[in-house]
């Protein structure tokens, strides 16, 4: 009996752990714990945080002096102190609503977004090249950061913020904004060796793509959930309930795509109508565009409008009559009625022809040559090539015996590789071309650099090089001058529309009639998308690109597999896209009607991710946000919510803030201000002896966290302190180093010869080139972490290099100087500038002994020397 | 004139203040320099580590590895049987067996065979403890370059350098305790990624030491002010460092229980003496006629390898605790990538490194510090023994050669061997086992050097590692 209850008290207790181990704290359902009363104020924060220091006997430290309050929250929002103005204003302002207002203003500020988004880029790996052996820049990878910076700032709810990094593309297609957040994905390293070097279908190629999945699924799990799925690669996850068959489903949702360019256009209206003339381009291409659409109003009032422009432009062109012609290789030639010159005889293999006419005295603007069919020519020309091609190497223009130098070249048809521009490159190899447009007449404009005025009889000489070789000749050429004043409206017609403008327009028929308004849908469109300014790009990901070498677009999903150990070789069945099993009330797998449909597969992950019910995203996102307000999460470690990682402090406030955060519309604004503005927050960071000896780390938060300024803050902060920070924002990255071309793919770098005052030094730190493999020796003595691992947390070193670095940094020793020189700019009077300097840099009034002290080194070595010394000083490093 | 040097001049003559402070303490701790500290787990055998890495795949079937069934299959299909997958990641199929242009013979006591490009290294075979059996994951140079620095293909992982500076700390104060002189003509593949310190703290990081810096140039990062900077005088250095001592002085005794601010006000003290012991380092005009001859100091070819050796040594005695050494940038030529053709591309690199390592082995040997110092010399991967194009041959991640001297190391010896046509290894060693026993050696168990970073525990040698016992003395 006694050994029958044993048992089954062993079998109790055997079932209670594995329901324990079943609900992990991060795993067990969200539900809003009860606030407790007390006496601290009426923030929930401070209430939890409270009762937690009572039940140590501990209690919070009192409120931070008010100036070290607003230096704390400068620094925290915004990555940025106080300016002297706003230090003394909110000294001043004795109002209830003093802070509440500060915090406010700084929540609406630009530069909170510049300074938010950075923590986010530690977090998503963020950099701009590819980090591995070929470490080739990504020069599209910024619009992800700018999308980060426009999302924060406009406080984008945090589940829309989270689908748009998984799915952006699939989810809004015509939000182009929405397709750079993706760059999340395509933001960790890159494997150009393996992707695009080596031999497809190899070994080692599969592995690279399996370790680019990797790549995107640790991250998005990482930083989205605070799990560490990718430990599941070879076996089921040894602790935490991830099986292998987790990992390779979400492997699949990530089956069908690499890291790549793919085009990027931030204005909606210009986005919209590419895709519109796109849309009409294919139609006229394949042959799909409506008949019907030729004869609307619309069509014939543009058609009219621009018939009459033609009519008018026609009459800008004065033919050029011929009065002496010659050729390098003597063929015979006869001019023409129409002012054309017919030239025959047996096609030399090169040629150059000089046509000299009379101006009748008018300024030229602009200079016309026709290549005209004719049927003397082979194929009907116009060119003497058998295939009736011509290749002219360059076009030179004398008037008056001088030369005019010639600025754009335009032409109604280019060869591919032979565009007009290149007869006037200077090359004498390269040359314009017309195939496979033979047998129809082109045009080519010449705009003058600056107009020439003639008086009449001024000889005009025009000289047609030709020496491609292989009779590339020209057979029937025609020289036009005009004097419009705006020359570059001017443009070639192709031929088929000549002909049929050619007809009066009342003798057209129905046919003729559509034809032309045909032809002329078609060139205007082609005229408009070629008006578009080039398409921009975003570094992220696609299922669709150009090959380039082994490098090629899935399409739809790559077969994945689960691997026994994670071994390419070892597969073990066929993996469907999905995601965790573990999460109460979530699928594990998706249930997607097209499995081709790639982008269904991240869809669904981003629903996954982002639904109500999943505990871990809203506890993750909160305890994010902690750990960067107090140095230190809540769970400390915020990338592992699993049995390795930390437990909660404050299990309780971590849920209540995930409940009311998810409630209130995912807003990271109401997040951020209810902490700032709590009691706990505002603590002061003295030590007490009581806390010290209770809780030395200062985990139940008896007083606030003394944080170092990170690498960006320190760089910031000295460039506000000079009044030179360049507060203009986004856009490509600021490269604060010279490059040369490497011997290979990877440019050779130098950060320590880059010119200190170089206007791309001046931008905010957010905006830095970030080079994954030669990251700039400034930052990373700072801290800053390795781009090509994720980053949830910095480092805090003191090291003697860190040293070296802050004293003898070329811009820091530069931006020294600079603010010495704006402290002069300021006051004669040392002692004042001194004490605007400690002001500056401390948000603080100077002691008596420090001033004395300051001043008395900067008299005998220079104010320079005085700022170099306080910039290095602990006090500005840390905020208390 | 070296302005390094007229700094450090200065710095001395300053006296007294910070500077003499700084000088006080460097000498004292040049005077302690011999006192290492011991091992983590166990008593350790070396106390430092010189590593030798030959960047782009030296072939071993051109040197330490002959293939006498090469020589009587050249120029037929290769083919090694049973329907065994052979694959080149940068050559067309269609693979033909290339026999070695070289000449080997057997050298020393323990009769090591080594080709004509190595004369130097012939001579101290004796020396040497082989591993015949290397092997890597990977045919692509990035990834087998972070795996033989890391342990791991992928970016992001600490590399070896930076896992011992984790574990041990420092020798010296005034030196920063792991060093790399990468190849004047360039860095290796993936740049600085090689000696990352990872997810560890970046301190622990490869210290970048342009030994072959040109004037105006100091040798390491931001260890002077600026030239431009002159309102920066030795005066104002040293006032000013005393006025910052003073403040952050103030500031620290503010918050007692912050010992980051106690580390500040050291960091700076260190930086001033890096900025005295630094210098003098690199100064090899006190080495010797003898030992520049030795090295091949003064020799067109042999100068830039030999400058490095010898600074590398100077560093290790002076205690730095990990030095790294590379021969060759990345990219496609002047390393060991010998794509094109084995017979002119091979000597070239070898008569560059061959006598100054010789020197390196025979002078840490009469300095008797051969005793306690690691002698590694690596490379990425191996050559496959078909050819690529006529006379060049493709990375070949099957088998490769990897040496050790010196501390611990069983001299004369070698273990594990490659199958017929030095195409893959028999009984394969792996990174793993060579950083394990390079660990080992250094008194560490590599089982138990673990950081828990993103939810793994992670260790320089991943799930794997055997020490290598058979080469241990």
């Amino acid at each position: 009996m006694r050994q029958l209850k044993l048992s089954l008290l062993l079998i109790s207790a055997s079932v209670s752990t594995a329901i324990a181990e079943e609900t992990h704290w991060s795993l067990a359902p969200l539900s809003q714990p009860t606030v407790p009363v007390t006496k601290v104020s009426d923030s929930a924060i401070d209430a939890f945080v409270a009762q937690k220091l009572h039940q140590s006997s501990l209690h919070m430290s009192p409120p931070a002096d008010r100036a070290s309050w607003l230096r704390r929250v400068y620094f925290d929002l915004v990555g940025l102190p106080p300016s002297s103005a706003e230090l003394a204003a909110f000294l001043q302002d004795e109002s209830p609503q003093a802070r509440e207002q500060v915090v406010d203003y700084l929540l609406a500020s630009p530069r909170y977004g510049e300074r938010w988004a950075r923590h986010w880029m530690d977090v998503a790996r963020y950099a701009e090249t590819h980090g591995h052996d070929e470490d080739a820049i990504r020069p599209n990878a910024w619009p992800y950061r700018d999308w980060l910076i426009r999302s924060l700032n406009g406080d984008m709810p945090y589940a829309e913020f989270l689908r748009e990094q998984i799915a952006g593309d699939v989810i809004a297609p015509d939000d182009p904004w929405a397709t750079a957040a993706t760059g999340f994905l395509g933001c960790g390293p890159w494997d150009e060796s393996s992707q695009m070097g080596i031999q497809d279908g190899t070994v080692d190629k599969k592995i690279a793509q399996y370790l680019d999945r990797d790549d995107m699924l640790t991250a998005t799990m990482q930083t989205f959930t605070s799990t560490t799925a990718h430990c599941a690669r070879c076996h089921d996850h040894k602790f935490d309930p991830v099986s292998l068959q987790d990992y390779y489903a979400l492997q699949a949702v990530f089956a069908g795509v690499d890291k790549v360019e793919r085009p990027f256009e931030p204005d909606a209206d210009l986005n919209g109508k590419r895709k519109r003339l796109q849309e009409q381009q294919q139609q006229l291409d394949d042959g799909t565009f409506p008949e019907s659409r030729l004869s609307e109003p619309d069509v014939q009032a543009a058609l009219d409008s621009w018939e009459t422009g033609v009519r008018d432009q026609e009459q800008q062109w004065q033919i050029l009559q011929p009065e002496t012609v010659t050729c390098s290789s003597g063929s015979p030639f006869a001019i023409q009625e129409d002012g054309s010159i017919l030239f025959g005889g047996d096609a030399p293999d090169k040629e150059t022809y000089t046509i000299t006419g009379i101006s009748p005295g008018f300024r030229i603007t602009a200079v016309q040559l026709e290549v005209l069919t004719d049927p003397s020519l082979p194929q009907g020309g116009p060119g003497r090539a058998p295939n009736g091609n011509l290749h002219l190497s360059e076009f030179k223009l004398l008037i008056d015996g001088k030369p005019a130098a010639i600025e754009t070249a335009t032409a109604d048809f280019n060869q591919s590789g032979w565009e007009i521009g290149r007869s006037i490159d200077g090359h004498l190899e390269s040359a314009w071309g017309i195939h496979p447009e033979e047998g129809k007449s082109h045009q080519a404009v010449f705009t003058l650099a600056e107009p020439v005025e003639c008086v009449p009889g001024t000889a005009v000489k025009v000289e047609l090089q030709q020496l491609h070789g292989g009779s590339h000749i020209i057979g029937r050429p025609r020289i036009s001058i005009s004097g419009e004043s705006n020359p570059k409206a001017i443009a070639p017609l192709p031929p088929e529309i000549a002909e049929l403008l050619a007809i009066p327009k009342a003798e057209r028929s129905d046919h003729q009639r559509r034809a032309l308004a045909l032809a002329f849908v078609k060139m205007d469109t082609a005229r408009q998308i070629a008006a578009l300014p080039e398409p921009g790009m975003v570094y992220a990901i696609a299922s669709q690109f150009v090959t380039k070498g082994n490098f090629k677009p899935a399409v739809t999903p790559r077969e994945i597999h689960v691997l026994n150990r994670g071994d390419v070789l070892s597969p073990i069945g066929t993996a469907q896209p999905g995601a965790l099993s573990c999460i109460p009330g979530l699928p594990a797998r998706f249930d997607l009607p097209d499995t081709s449909d790639e982008g269904d597969r991240r869809g669904a992950l981003a629903n996954w991710l982002a639904h109500p019910d999943n505990v871990l995203t809203w506890r993750s996102i909160v305890n994010r946000i902690w750990h960067y307000h107090f140095g230190r999460g809540i769970v400390t470690t915020p990338n592992d919510f699993g049995k390795m990682g930390a437990l909660p402090s404050h299990p309780e406030l971590l849920d209540w803030l995930a409940v009311e955060f998810r409630n209130r519309g995912g807003s990271l604004k109401w997040l951020h201000k209810a902490i700032v503005l709590s009691t706990t927050y505002g603590q002061a960071s003295d030590d007490r002896d009581d806390g010290l000896a209770t809780d030395p780390d200062n985990h139940l938060l008896w007083r606030m966290n003394r944080q170092r300024l990170d690498a960006e803050s320190i760089r910031d902060a000295v460039l506000s302190f000079s009044g030179m920070l360049d507060m203009h924002m986004g856009g490509p990255s600021a490269q604060q180093f010279t490059s040369s071309p490497g011997v290979h793919v990877t440019p050779v770098l130098d950060y320590q010869n880059f010119d200190p005052d170089d206007p791309a030094n001046l931008r905010r730190s957010v905006y830095r080139f970030v080079f994954r493999t030669v990251p700039d020796p400034l930052m990373q003595a700072l801290d800053c972490p390795d781009a090509s691992q994720l980053a949830a947390k910095r480092e805090n070193s003191a090291t003697a290099l860190q040293a070296l670095a802050m004293l003898n940094n070329r811009f820091l020793v530069r931006q020294t100087e600079h603010i010495a020189t704006d402290l002069e700019h300021q006051s004669v009077d040392l002692e004042t500038q001194i004490s605007e300097l400690i002001v500056r840099v401390y948000s603080r009034v100077a002691t008596p002994e420090e001033l004395e002290s300051v001043a008395d080194y900067a008299r005998m070595h220079g104010l320079a020397n005085a700022c170099r010394v306080i910039i290095n000083s602990s006090e500005f490093l840390y905020l208390q | 004139m070296n302005p390094a040097l007229n700094r450090r001049d200065f710095l001395m003559r300053t006296g007294g203040g910070f500077g003499g402070l700084a000088l006080a303490q460097m000498l004292g701790s040049e005077a302690m320099a011999n006192t290492l500290r011991g091992g983590l787990h166990h008593p350790p055998k070396a106390k430092r580590v010189i590593q030798l890495f030959m960047n782009g795949g030296v072939s071993q079937m051109d040197t330490f590895d002959p293939k006498p069934r090469l020589d009587a299959l050249h120029d037929q299909a290769f083919d090694p049987g049973a329907g065994q997958l052979v694959e080149s990641v940068t050559n067309s199929p269609g693979f033909k067996v290339l026999r070695s242009p070289f000449e080997f013979q057997q050298h020393g006591q323990s009769g090591r065979w080594v080709s004509s490009v190595f004369p130097h290294t012939a001579g101290i075979v004796d020396d040497l403890a082989f591993l015949m059996s290397m092997t890597s994951k990977t045919n692509v140079h990035g990834l087998g370059s972070y795996m033989q620095n890391t342990g791991f293909t992928l970016p992001g992982f600490p590399c070896m350098g930076a896992w011992i500076s984790y574990a041990l700390g420092k020798i010296n104060e005034n030196l920063p305790e792991f060093v790399v002189l990468p190849d004047p003509k360039g860095l290796p593949y993936n740049n600085l990624g090689n000696f990352s310190a990872g997810f560890l703290p970046a301190k622990h990081q490869g210290t970048v030491i342009n030994a072959g810096s040109r004037d105006g140039e100091t040798p390491i990062n931001f260890l002077f002010p600026p030239s431009e900077a002159s309102h920066i005088t030795p005066q104002s250095e040293d006032a000013g460092l005393r006025l910052l001592q003073a403040l952050n002085r103030g500031y620290a005794n503010r918050f007692p229980s912050d010992t980051r601010l106690e580390a500040r006000l050291d960091s700076y003290e260190l930086a001033a003496r890096m900025q005295l012991s630094a210098p003098e380092v690199f100064d090899l005009s006190k080495e010797s006629a003898a030992t520049r001859n030795l090295y091949g100091l003064d020799g067109e070819k042999t100068a830039d390898f030999a400058r490095r050796c010898i600074t590398g040594r100077r560093m290790l005695e002076r205690g730095v605790r990990f030095v790294q050494i590379w021969s060759g940038p990345g990219g496609p030529s002047n390393n060991w990538d010998n794509h094109a053709n084995i017979h002119t591309e091979l000597p070239y690199m070898a008569q560059q490194v061959d006598q100054p390592i010789a020197g390196l082995i025979k002078d840490l040997k009469s300095r008797g510090m051969l005793e306690d110092t690691l002698v590694v010399w690596t490379t990425e991967f191996g050559r496959m023994p078909f050819s690529q194009g006529q006379a060049g041959r493709d990375h070949n991640g099957g088998t490769f050669v990897t040496w050790l001297a010196g501390a611990g190391i069983k001299p004369g010896t070698a273990v594990g061997e490659s199958d017929e046509w030095g195409w893959k290894a028999r009984k394969p060693l792996w990174c793993y086992d060579l950083h394990a026993t390079i660990l080992h050696l250094l008194g560490i168990n590599h089982e138990q050097l673990t950081v828990r970073h993103s939810g793994i525990d992670r260790r320089l040698t991943d799930v794997s590692g055997h020490v290598i016992r058979d080469i241990l003395a």
